[in-house]
């Protein structure tokens, strides 16, 4: 990798600062993205600046009012360890649980895992794609097995974060430090597809640091879980994924959220599905028809429609455990 | 001894050698149970070394005033280079030397058809220019600098375009490796297959895997004068020695070879690499020592691959189950550089059929060339050939394990040859009643629920008998010290071990007192590269043969002490014993009074027997579960039963076995270099993306051993079993899905993206 400046941040501000004014500067954490991209040159930093020590943004926080806070620096493996996470948010300790492996878990944070760069062959190979600047999506007529169902025009990217799809199905909110000031958007708001910006997978500009996790409490008849579906045991990103959080009365679905990874270029939410959840009540036939009609827009590129199959047979795998 | 031409077999080949063989006759050795070293679950001897750190590999070796090199690889599929203008790297601090073609006198290389630096490239990471520099981390910001003014041509990454009409012409001599496809033809297939009841015919394909062993390809090498002494991480280094010698036009007197500990091969590192004449050129020119090792991403493009396959079968067999006819063709993209190459030896030998063809295309491709890899052919074909065999029981609903058993052969089926064992039919009846055979669905697919559980099997044949020229010798030095001197190489594979519990069991010392020294051309007897499973077979006779020299020649020092006749003394437990008992003499006592410094006797493996062939078989059995949901398979138990002659060491057989078994659930279930056919380049070159089994991945492994010796096939009774492990593991995790799901998946690796594609075309 190319030579770089490295630098302690002892405040988020002066952090945030710094990042806004040094153009090739990035904000470095567990670093287990970062220094692959940087080891790949896809991106070659003037600057690192470490973010490591703010030990503010390293805690899992809990009241039943507010729900869950989780500071972007915490390790995953400290998430996946929490039995506040455990027994009151298990789709998130499932999906924490997913990601990569126990090593890396002990150095990558939740921040990282959520602002994560896609693992597209040619976005990380010597590709002069759209997404580096470039004007073509080599995936769209190369080997595409990997890429997206949905979402996809101009760049056929899938988001690669397993936490972000639990949050997302968790109502998540992300607070971020931008230009002095704290903001909070929901998870849904954050991420960004291609045709708004194919540049970047989330808003968050120069300086900006997403430096907390919001979950809001669920009622005690709520159960969430997270499913992965990838090609060997461990270590291997989601063919697709599902979290779906419902709120269960007896067999009677009162309200759910459902959302999907690896079928998009975001953390994907498919509105008239979740609508449909409203009232569902839960029977082989009912969750059948359900999947049935599910990502019926999908547009599947060359070598990818067994995600199509795949992803309908995930909505089929989750509420089933509930039968 | 006897200077003989003496035959064996490597890899399907009849190979014919001139050297020096033992022409001793040894009384068969009892079985393991009676014996206190042999078949036991010694630890390794290297073991220590290696699990403390301590254990130097050829990566690890460092000395004084070296420097580092690395090769500047093609970007491009297929290319002619116009220019390079290498200034930029020159310029930068730390670097010492570029070498290109430009710089270079023309050093033949691929059978005189390329060049060690060739201004055609022809394929994406063939090699350019070698640099060296004081650190690894200027070398790496470095090579970005080069310049290279390509001519793009056109280019092929699989055997279907390469053998197009339309295709470029890599060499002048065309796109087929050799210029003809391999055909292979007894009896007469048209005449049976018209008088077949059944015939079943499938077209099956296989994917192109990397060894990816842990050790990345390197060497460490420097000049004493005109002499160049190279560390390299090789399975042979006589054949390193001979070809780097050859290279640099030098006598190989002048090349000295050393491998102490490596990190495994698995076939990619039976050859000389370039990247070591390439590092003796520059140590050359610099007068330093030079180290060069490649990165996983060369790794992943350069040093060789199991090529892939289209296979296309048919089988004709009469509605009792026997076999008439057998017919295979075969494609495979072979890459710019092969060596090696077919798929259809199983299909030729493992059933008794006197009517077989087989064709095997290798194709000359604009990707990285294949190298031997761990039964190269046998993986693939096992798969395919079982795949069927299992398809034509169905046909006739007979259980696919009585339909092997009804087209058994007895003997070796293409050279008519017999076998010195084959206990295929113990392997069976041990692997199916460890499995529990009777439970798998007698419907395929006929399981309840979306999560279904199959079982399948695959049978395994394999040569591995090895042969002469192999030496060992052994070293009794005054101070007692028991050395064993063999030319041999441990891969990671237990060499040192077995060649200790050999020299320790014959000469009945402790183990703890045999040295083993290997892996060095300067100061070891000839040993053959450790390739086909031969190792164990050639060496272990070897060192067998020079320990009971040693005796003899113990028993004479003693008769000379002692002044009585030879026929009156006894060896036994490191002592020489007069019959009536009254004198005893210990190896030590007897070394002591003579006057030479040490003891030493050669000793040589023996010929093949005459009229016989010595091969390994086996079958393997799995039981999966696969979700019909998902497509995602999970192997749970794999019975691996085979017939390899006389285990040497229950340890490091049952290491090799899970090594092979694992290996072959990677091919089987996930492991895939994907090529962008546009661009001619890989996608995948790092281990993540690459996917091999991780412990996640690993099943119940279950190793049952039918057979006891094979006296047969040489003084050890010793088959190899590297290969033999891998063979049948595709094959029987294919089967057993098709038993799960009751859907073919032909095509490998059994990703969820083609099991649930097969699942929902139907």
């Amino acid at each position: 990798m190319k030579d770089f400046e490295y630098l302690n941040a002892s405040s988020l501000e002066i952090a945030s600062k710094y990042l806004k004014k040094n153009i090739n500067s990035f904000p470095y954490a567990g670093g287990t993205d970062l220094l692959g991209l940087m080891k790949d040159y896809i991106v070659s930093p003037d600057k690192l600046v470490n973010i490591k020590n703010l030990q503010k943004l390293n805690s899992i926080y809990f009241d039943e009012e507010e729900g869950l806070k989780i500071g972007a620096l915490t390790k995953l493996r400290d998430i996946e360890k929490s039995d506040i996470v455990g027994q009151n948010y298990s789709a998130l300790k499932e999906a924490v649980r997913e990601v990569a492996t126990p090593q890396l878990r002990n150095i990558g944070t939740i921040g990282g895992n959520i602002c994560q760069r896609p693992r597209c062959f040619y976005f990380r190979g010597n590709y002069d794609c759209i997404r580096k600047g470039g004007d073509t999506c080599y995936a769209l007529t190369g080997n595409n097995k990997y890429h997206c169902i949905t979402g996809g025009d101009p760049c056929y990217i899938v988001h690669p974060s397993d936490t972000a799809v639990a949050l997302l199905a968790l109502n998540a909110k992300f607070k971020i430090f931008s230009n002095g000031k704290e903001k909070i958007i929901p998870a849904g708001k954050f991420f960004l597809l291609p045709e708004e910006d194919e540049s970047k997978e989330n808003i968050l500009n120069r300086g900006e640091i997403l430096t907390e996790i919001i979950i809001p409490p669920l009622d005690v008849n709520v159960k969430s879980s997270y499913i992965k579906i990838k090609e060997r045991g461990t270590w291997d990103f989601a063919l697709v994924s599902i979290s779906a959080v419902l709120k269960l009365n007896k067999n009677i679905v009162e309200t759910g959220q459902i959302a999907f990874g690896g079928v998009a270029p975001i953390p994907w939410i498919d509105n008239s599905l979740n609508q449909k959840l409203s009232g569902f009540m839960l029977n082989e036939d009912n969750i059948n028809k359900l999947s049935s009609l599910a990502f019926s827009n999908a547009d599947p590129l060359e070598m990818n429609s067994y995600k199509v199959i795949m992803t309908k047979n995930l909505i089929k795998k989750i509420f089933y455990q509930y039968l | 001894m006897a200077i003989k031409k003496s035959k064996s077999i490597f890899e399907g080949e009849i190979v014919e050698k001139i050297g020096e063989v033992s022409d001793e006759k040894y009384q068969l050795l009892p079985e393991n149970e009676e014996l206190l070293y042999i078949g036991k679950e010694i630890n390794r001897y290297d073991g220590y070394e290696k699990v403390s750190g301590r254990a130097k590999y050829t990566f690890d070796i460092k000395l004084p005033n070296m420097v580092y090199a690395k090769i500047i690889r093609s970007t491009f599929p297929n290319a002619l280079i116009e220019s390079i203008d290498s200034s930029k790297v020159k310029e930068t601090k730390g670097v010492i030397e570029v070498l290109t073609f430009e710089n270079t006198k023309d050093i033949n290389w691929f059978s005189n058809k390329s060049k060690l630096f060739d201004n055609h490239v022809r394929y994406e990471g063939d090699e350019i220019a070698c640099v060296a520099a004081k650190s690894e981390r200027i070398l790496n910001e470095a090579i970005r600098k080069i310049k290279v003014k390509y001519n793009e041509l056109g280019f092929s990454t699989s055997a279907e375009e390469s053998l197009g009409s339309n295709a470029f012409q890599i060499y002048d001599s065309g796109n087929i490796h050799k210029g003809k496809p391999d055909i292979y033809e007894r009896g007469n297939i048209d005449d049976a297959f018209n008088s077949a009841d059944v015939i079943v015919e499938g077209k099956y394909s296989t994917q192109v895997v990397i060894h990816n062993p842990t050790e990345v390809h390197c060497s460490v090498v420097y000049w004493e004068n005109d002499k160049l002494i190279i560390y390299d991480s090789t399975q042979g280094v006589f054949e390193v020695r001979k070809r780097v010698a050859e290279a640099l036009a030098i006598p190989p007197e002048n090349v000295r070879v050393i491998k102490k500990y490596m990190g495994g091969g698995f076939g990619s590192k039976l050859e000389a690499g370039k990247y070591t004449v390439m590092a003796a050129l520059i140590s050359k020119k610099i007068n330093r020592p030079v180290r060069i090792a490649l990165d996983r991403k060369e790794m992943n493009l350069a040093v060789g691959n199991r090529p892939d396959s289209i296979q296309k079968l048919k089988i004709g067999f009469k509605k009792d189950g026997t076999i008439l006819a057998l017919s295979h063709d075969a494609k495979a993209s072979v890459g710019a550089y092969p060596s090696g190459g077919g798929c259809s030896w199983p299909l030729r030998t493992i059933y008794k059929c006197e009517n077989v063809k087989t064709t095997d295309y290798s194709a000359i491709t604009n990707t990285g060339p294949i190298r031997p890899f761990r039964a190269p052919g046998h993986v693939q074909g096992i798969f395919a050939l079982e795949a069927i065999i299992d398809e034509a029981a169905e046909k006739i609903g007979m259980d696919p394990l009585e339909f092997r058993l009804i087209n058994y052969a007895e003997k070796d089926q293409v050279w008519g040859a017999e076998y010195t064992s084959k206990l295929l039919r113990e392997a069976y009846a041990k692997g199916s009643e460890a499995i529990m055979w009777n439970r798998r669905n007698k419907l395929p697919g006929s399981g309840k629920g979306h999560i279904k559980t199959g079982l399948g099997m695959a049978s395994q044949i394999w040569w591995g008998g090895g042969g002469p020229p192999a030496h060992a010798n052994i070293e009794i030095t005054k101070e007692g010290k028991i050395t064993v001197y063999s030319g041999t190489q441990d891969l990671g594979t237990g060499t040192y071990t077995i060649i200790s519990q050999v020299a320790a069991e014959i000469l009945e010392v402790d183990i703890k007192q045999i040295k083993v020294v290997i892996g060095d051309t300067e100061i070891t007897p000839l040993g053959p590269s450790s390739g086909g499973s031969t190792t164990a077979p050639s060496i272990a006779p070897a060192v067998r043969d020079a320990a009971e020299k040693m005796k003899s020649k113990l028993i004479s020092s003693a008769a000379a002490i002692m002044n009585v006749d030879e026929n009156k003394l006894l060896y036994s437990r490191g002592k020489v014993t007069e019959i009536n008992g009254n004198m005893v003499l210990t190896i030590n006592e007897i070394i002591a009074e003579i006057n030479e410094p040490k003891l030493i006797t050669k000793g040589s493996r023996e010929e093949n027997l005459k009229g016989y062939i010595t091969q390994s078989f086996g079958a393997q059995f799995a039981e999966v579960e696969v979700d019909t949901l998902t497509g995602y398979i999970k192997v749970k138990k794999i019975v691996a039963a085979h017939d390899i002659g006389r285990t040497l060491n229950r340890k490091t057989l049952e290491n090799q076995f899970h090594g092979g078994i694992i290996q072959g659930l990677g091919f089987a279930l996930m492991e895939e270099r994907l090529v962008d056919s546009d661009y001619g380049k890989v996608l995948n070159t790092n281990m993540h993306d690459y996917k091999m089994p991780t412990m996640a991945d690993i099943p119940e492994i279950e190793v049952i051993i039918v057979s006891k010796n094979d006296p047969k096939a040489n003084n050890m009774g010793v088959k190899g079993i590297g290969e033999p492990a891998i063979i049948p593991t595709a094959g029987a995790i294919a089967n057993a899905v098709y038993n799960a799901i009751g859907v073919r998946v032909k095509s490998l690796p059994l990703t969820p993206d083609r099991v649930l594609n097969a699942l929902y075309a139907s």
